[in-house]
């Protein structure tokens, strides 16, 4: 793989590069699924390829290549230098990058125990088992659980010399049952929505999920809540399970911390962001309970790795400290922009795609209460469970999500299960009214594996530690 | 770019895969890809990226059992270890339902939306055509933002049953964004044939929708009268489509359609129509199976819906060549909605409405109660109140929340023109402009 870097590097800076970097990528992933007891699949996809960024008459081109020969590989290197050479025409001012330690060596996941030495044989035991349980409960209509495992080899090499050689794992697991009636369909899942959690973990993440433990509860739930009352509305105390505050974190901080965002890079697409510079330091994003990091060194996190997609080293970066807006995702170009280095938080999705600024793991820091206190010191409001709807604006200001489980919360303790729970924002509000967040034993990486952004699109695998949260006098209703 | 010879060729590895399996029960995918996108930001290129790749997917059947194995690259030994890799899942995965692969049908390969000159089209020609919407932009005072796209595709199919199919097909799409010191505009154009995006005239879209949303107000949230632009309603019947117009959403019970019963406005009829000549046709789905056009809403009544093969033998019934990949939990998927033109210019659709909105675009789209059809998003980049049938003042962006079908049945002008519009999943729509009788802003 050094080679097949090499070679495209020299051929770019040959032809004109002033500065260029190449990315070989190996892919493996593992997919099954068992779904009603009578569907079964079992997957493998092999990935291969290699890209090249290259900066000539200070613009960028990209090209990438699914053939590794030499011939192939010069093609590519020459075709980034003359689409650099087109989008040169359009540039008023050359790409200027922060400077970067030149970064060798290697990062492997760490882990206890490879998923792709694990059986298959094992792997669908445990799937089966988790279906039974789902579909021996009466009134479940159709339930499905599955695995995916993915291996990636990174080398990545830039014509400053860089030159580093990583090795990520991710073992993902989830199931979801769902129950019909004539006029309602309500499904629950576990861990999490989104098909399933992943981690960068070996297979005791899948063993610590104990799918087939929940596999009872979660169907049995499913089938409660096409009877449970609608959601009440109102003003009220608004408590978050671990998964939904890390998908708010996700949409209300992570995105519009994504600097490139703030250059308007993404206006067409993704958006732009409601976090200026010239709030940093001052602005009030929340109270503060609220501390937020994008931290790329964090242990099991599904952003977490050695290097990112520019060769600059993990890192963590405070982006609300105690409720003032600190700090940003960033890339080398965006961060020049404002005499700044590089946050280390461009990611590309594989080998055909140019690396955009990406969420890392952006981490709610963990409090000093635990849910039980939290819904003890309330006496009117909703606990939420799992994300079902999520929506927000281009600016990440209003925002409404719904969950699959709600339960309300009288007098300090949990009264009763209700569904079709919406609540809506707007961030910086919400994120003031933010009194408690739990503590470290309840906090946990999660792993979001559909994170869209960029043209042609990219899906990006981001980690989130959240815990419970308690927030006051949100807006609450149901969806019917 | 690809050779004309590629049909022959990506065929002929599909036969080889095929051959070396050495049994029946297999199928084999091969789907070569090169892409290129220019995107713009400010008036300028910031990034600008091609790419160029092949994979090649493998479905093995047997004894009740399926495994799939698919690769993406040049690797050493590629049909040895596809086949290894399909074998060893098979071979592990319960027995269960496995739907057979399907035979010879009597479609053909066409037509397809392919032009040369997509296929053709340089980094130079795109910078070119981003040049010229960066003038109109500047000329204006704004900044325009956006990304010209080209790709060419070639889709091979063959099976064990005798299934052989090769399509190519071209795509070409331009988006535009103008922004101005206190707002923005946008438009967009899609069509297979490069030579059909005018880039000036998108550009000029963009820029007058820009000029006109500045200095946007707040809007107290409610239920208004709207007239959506096609941009908008693409966004609505996607998500319409995806949830009811599955067989396997019927199934299993999650689709809102009731056959033969009347939900929407007779003003509305939307079909899948995989052959029409407006749209983006494609002649078969991943299981090499002739889609045919399917009519889902007929004048507001509900009437079919698509199938796969696995959804069909459910059903005993032909499949309509809807499938994705198999086998998937997903199920039949509309790839080519079609939604019937009215009568009216987008001009009498906002002279209709006394008191309401129009929409430019919608954001974030995303189910809240799938089985009512009740979904919530944002409005972006126009959204203007229309006052005693004319374009007024701009709003500031609304939150909807609301039911399609609800949306759908009070139906009061359907556009006369059609166009061709990317959702969220980019999924090509031949859609017009609607005129709705509510529609509910929640914030």
């Amino acid at each position: 793989m050094k080679e097949i870097a090499e070679l495209a590097i020299d051929v770019a800076v040959s032809g004109g590069a002033t500065y260029a970097d190449c990315r070989v990528v190996q892919r493996g992933i593992q997919a099954m699924t068992v779904k009603d007891g009578r569907f079964a699949e079992v997957s493998s996809f092999e990935d291969e390829g290699m890209g090249i960024r290259a900066i000539v008459d200070g613009a960028w081109g990209f090209a990438s290549v699914d053939r590794l020969d030499s011939d192939s590989l010069g093609d590519a290197a020459r075709l980034a230098c003359r689409i650099a050479r087109a989008s040169a025409r359009l540039r008023r001012q050359p790409v200027r990058l922060a400077p970067a330690p030149v970064a060798t060596g290697g990062y492997v996941t760490p882990m206890e125990r490879d998923p792709f030495e694990v059986s298959l044989g094992e792997k669908m035991d445990l799937l089966i088992r988790a279906d039974e349980a789902m579909g021996a409960v009466a009134g479940v209509t159709t339930h499905e659980a599955s695995l995916e495992f993915v291996r990636e080899h990174r080398l990545f090499a830039s014509s400053e010399g860089s030159l580093v050689d990583q090795v990520i794992v991710e073992s993902g697991g989830g199931m979801d049952a769902t129950a019909t009636s004539d006029d309602d369909v309500q499904t629950r899942s576990f861990p999490n929505s989104f098909g399933r959690h992943q981690l960068c973990a070996g297979y005791e993440a899948i063993a610590a999920m104990d799918l087939a433990g929940n596999a009872s509860r979660i169907a049995a739930e499913a089938v409660a809540l096409l009877s449970a009352p609608p959601c009440p509305s109102g003003r009220t105390t608004v408590i978050l399970d671990g998964t939904q505050a890390a998908l708010q974190v996700h949409e209300s901080c992570g995105h519009p911390t994504e600097l490139d965002r703030v250059r308007g890079d993404e206006a067409a697409y993704a958006g732009t962001s409601f976090l200026t510079p010239d709030l940093l330091g001052r602005f009030r994003y929340g109270s503060e309970q609220v501390t937020i990091t994008a931290d790329a060194t964090t242990p099991g996190g599904l952003g977490t790795y050695g290097w990112d997609d520019e060769g600059v080293a993990a890192q963590r970066t405070v982006l609300v400290d105690r409720g003032v807006f600190r700090g940003y995702m960033s890339s080398r170009e965006t961060a020049a922009d404002y005499g700044w280095t590089s946050s280390g938080a461009m990611r590309a999705d594989s080998w055909n795609r140019i690396p955009l600024i990406r969420m890392t793991n952006v981490n709610l820091e963990p409090g000093e209460s635990s849910l039980e206190e939290m819904i003890a010191g309330t006496e009117h409001g909703v606990y939420l469970e799992t994300n079902r709807s999520w929506s927000i604006d281009d600016r990440r200001l209003n925002f409404q999500f719904g969950t699959q489980n709600g339960w309300e919360i009288r007098d300090g303790k949990r009264l009763r299960l209700v569904k079709n729970a919406l609540y809506a924002g707007r961030t910086p509000e919400f994120w003031r009214s933010c009194d408690a967040v739990a503590g470290p034993s309840e906090w946990r990486p999660w792993g979001i594996v559909n994170c869209g952004k960029g043209q042609p699109g990219q899906v990006i695998h981001v980690g989130h530690g959240a815990a419970p949260c308690r927030f006051r006098g949100v807006s609450v209703r149901a969806s019917s | 770019m690809i050779s004309t010879s590629s049909a022959d060729e990506l065929l002929a590895l599909a036969d080889a895969i095929l051959e070396r399996v050495g049994r029946d029960g297999a199928e084999v995918t091969v789907v070569e890809h090169e892409e290129a996108l220019t995107r713009f930001a400010r008036n300028q290129i910031h990034q600008n990226v091609a790419e160029s790749s092949r994979r090649v997917r493998l479905r093995l059947m047997g004894d009740d059992q399926v495994g799939v194995s698919e690769i993406r690259g040049e690797v050493e030994d590629l049909q040895g270890r596809l086949i290894a890799a399909a074998e060893a899942a098979r071979e592990l995965a319960p027995a269960g339902d496995v739907t057979p692969l399907p035979r010879p049908d009597a479609g053909s390969d066409g037509p397809v939306a392919h032009s040369p000159a997509t296929a053709l089209c340089t980094p130079e020609w795109r910078a070119g055509q981003v040049g010229t919407v960066a003038a109109v932009s500047a000329v204006a005072g704004f900044e325009a933002f956006g990304a010209l796209q080209t790709s060419l595709t070639h889709t091979a199919i063959a099976n064990s049953q005798g299934v052989r199919r090769h399509a190519a097909s071209t795509s070409a799409s331009l988006i535009c964004v103008a922004r101005g010191e206190n707002g923005w505009g946008y438009a967009d154009r899609h069509h297979h044939d490069i030579g059909r995006l005018d880039a000036e005239q998108v550009a000029q879209e963009a820029v007058e929708t820009c000029g006109r949303n500045q200095q946007a107000t707040a809007l107290d949230p409610g239920v208004y009268p709207v007239v959506l632009s096609p941009y908008a309603v693409a966004d609505l019947v996607g998500h319409l489509a995806d949830l009811g117009f599955s067989a396997l959403a019927h199934q299993e019970h999650r689709s809102f359609m009731r056959p033969g019963e009347r939900l929407m406005s007779q003003l509305v009829s939307i079909a899948d129509d995989a052959s029409h000549p407006d749209a983006m046709p494609f002649p078969f789905d991943d299981e090499g199976v002739s889609t045919r056009g399917v009519s889902c809403i007929e004048e507001g009544v509900c009437r079919s819906f698509l199938h796969d093969s696995a959804t069909a033998l459910r059903e005993d019934v032909p499949s309509t060549g809807h499938a994705l990949p198999m086998p998937n939990t997903f199920g039949p998927w509309a790839r080519h909605l079609v939604v019937t033109a009215g009568e009216s210019s987008l001009d009498d659709l906002i002279a209709a409405c006394d008191h309401g909105l129009y929409v430019t675009r919608l954001w974030y789209v995303r189910d809240v109660h799938p089985l009512r059809t009740m979904i919530t998003g944002m409005t972006r980049d126009g959204t203007f109140l229309i006052e005693n049938g004319r374009l007024g003042r701009p709003v500031r962006d609304l939150r909807f929340t609301q039911s399609i079908v609800d949306a759908l049945s009070d139906v009061r002008g359907t556009g006369r023109e059609r166009s061709i519009e990317l959702d969220e999943s980019e999924r090509a729509l031949l859609v017009p402009a609607l005129g709705l009788g509510s529609f509910t802003f929640t914030s």
